[in-house]
């Protein structure tokens, strides 16, 4: 048997045909509930740059059902941007971005007031930098600096400045030693915002 | 080094994972990833319980297949298994803790690459019976995971005064300046030195005493 000089093809072949198809299987099994958790993600971060929507303890349904119920989906009014509206009013803004990171893409939203000004909050559903520097833009200490942050007129945006330099109207503080991080995520922040300035201007000019 | 031949009293396939050979510190396998997963106790512990799983668990399926795999492509077909194996890892990872996977990001499937794994497959799996050979992937994986604790635990407490993301008394008190260090790459280096340097003379010691 262990002469044939077609075996070692024949039995490669075996069992890389029996494993993979294990592995499909399984991944076939999984891939409903794959997609269900990175859409919830991505919908409890939603939620929590809106105001008051937002629970702590939240189960999966609960969230998904609020999200359904009081969130709006993009729409040309919006330029993009997820809305919460009440009576025909608009609230605030989740406006999604995402981009690339130190190590992989960073994905989050950026909550903003009905004036198109005034930053509610900011969350990520997909970050992986360095656990204990570029990941600590996941934690709320740094998250909570945008809450009240303006976006200035001019082509910055928002700023991430150096821990410990003085802060403006529309400046946060990095997360020390991560640099990196710091300077792509406000890539991210500002090309989002800049994007998004730029088609609600366009849409306003069609008016 | 490989002191555990066939039929080996199971005790001394323990003492050997756990301790003689352990493969940290005496065999130096798998150090790349102990250099990246260690800045923090918790992604340390799933990785160590993953490695656990594919180890043991590759180490008896190329066991079993080893009577009829041809030598010459044994090699790759070792690496099929262990990348199944990884592969199941992963997958349940993302469906059932999207959280950790998102943390571990690529450093689970790279232990399809671990050195550990493919070592002790080709050092003693193809050569010796199923129960033998998952004793010593399951006790290689714990050698491996213990101390990869050591060095987790004092990174996260020196570099980010927590464990396991509970702040610590003192540590992450102002009295404590955080030695950032501890948590980016080369902290793990120094960590890794020392604890290698440590276990190393405790060994030298006990044999000198037996001699």
């Amino acid at each position: 048997m262990r002469q044939k000089r077609w075996f070692p093809i024949f039995y490669m072949f075996v069992a890389t045909a029996f494993f993979s198809s294990i592995v499909i299987g399984f991944t076939q099994l999984t891939s409903e509930k794959v997609k269900a958790s990175e859409k919830l993600s991505f919908e409890r971060a939603v939620l929590s740059v809106l105001p008051g929507l937002y629970r702590e303890k939240m189960n999966n349904s609960e969230l998904h059902r609020i999200f359904i119920e009081q969130v709006t989906e993009p729409d040309e009014l919006s330029a993009g941007a997820y809305t919460l509206r009440q009576n025909g009013k608009t609230i605030a803004y989740a406006l999604p971005m995402s981009g690339q990171g130190f190590w992989a893409p960073i994905k989050g939203v950026i909550g903003i007031e009905a004036d198109k000004k005034t930053i509610t909050a900011i969350a990520f559903y997909q970050q992986n930098e360095t656990p204990g520097l570029g990941a600590e833009i996941a934690k709320a200490a740094f998250r909570e600096q945008f809450k009240g942050k303006v976006i200035s007129v001019g082509d910055k945006p928002l700023s991430i400045k150096r821990p410990g330099m003085e802060l403006g109207a529309s400046d946060v503080h990095a997360v020390t030693g991560a640099t990196q991080t710091s300077t792509r995520l406000e890539n991210i922040i500002n090309s989002a915002l800049t994007n998004w300035r730029h088609q609600l201007n366009k849409g306003d000019v069609a008016k | 080094m490989n002191a555990s031949g066939a039929g080996a009293p199971r005790k001394n396939i323990a003492i050997a994972g756990l301790w003689r050979d352990n493969p940290i510190f005496k065999q130096v396998l798998g150090i790349c990833s102990t250099l990246a997963v260690t800045n923090l106790v918790l992604n340390t512990i799933v990785m160590c319980v993953a490695l656990i799983f594919t180890l043991s668990l590759s180490a008896a399926t190329v066991s079993i297949l080893r009577r009829f795999t041809p030598r010459n492509i044994r090699m790759m077909v070792e690496t099929l298994i262990i990348a199944f194996y990884v592969i199941i890892v992963d997958i349940i990872l993302k469906a059932y803790w999207p959280e950790m996977s998102r943390n571990l990001g690529p450093y689970v499937g790279l232990i399809i690459t671990n050195c550990i794994v493919m070592g002790r497959c080709e050092a003693y799996g193809i050569s010796n019976p199923p129960v033998p050979a998952f004793l010593d992937g399951f006790f290689n994986a714990l050698g491996y995971s213990f101390v990869l604790l050591i060095i987790a635990i004092f990174r996260e407490l020196l570099g980010m005064g927590t464990l396991l993301g509970y702040p610590m008394p003192y540590f992450s008190g102002p009295y404590w300046d955080k030695w950032i260090i501890m948590v980016m790459p080369p902290g793990a280096f120094f960590m890794l030195a020392i604890v290698t340097w440590i276990f190393r003379s405790i060994q030298l010691a006990q044999e000198k005493k037996s001699k």
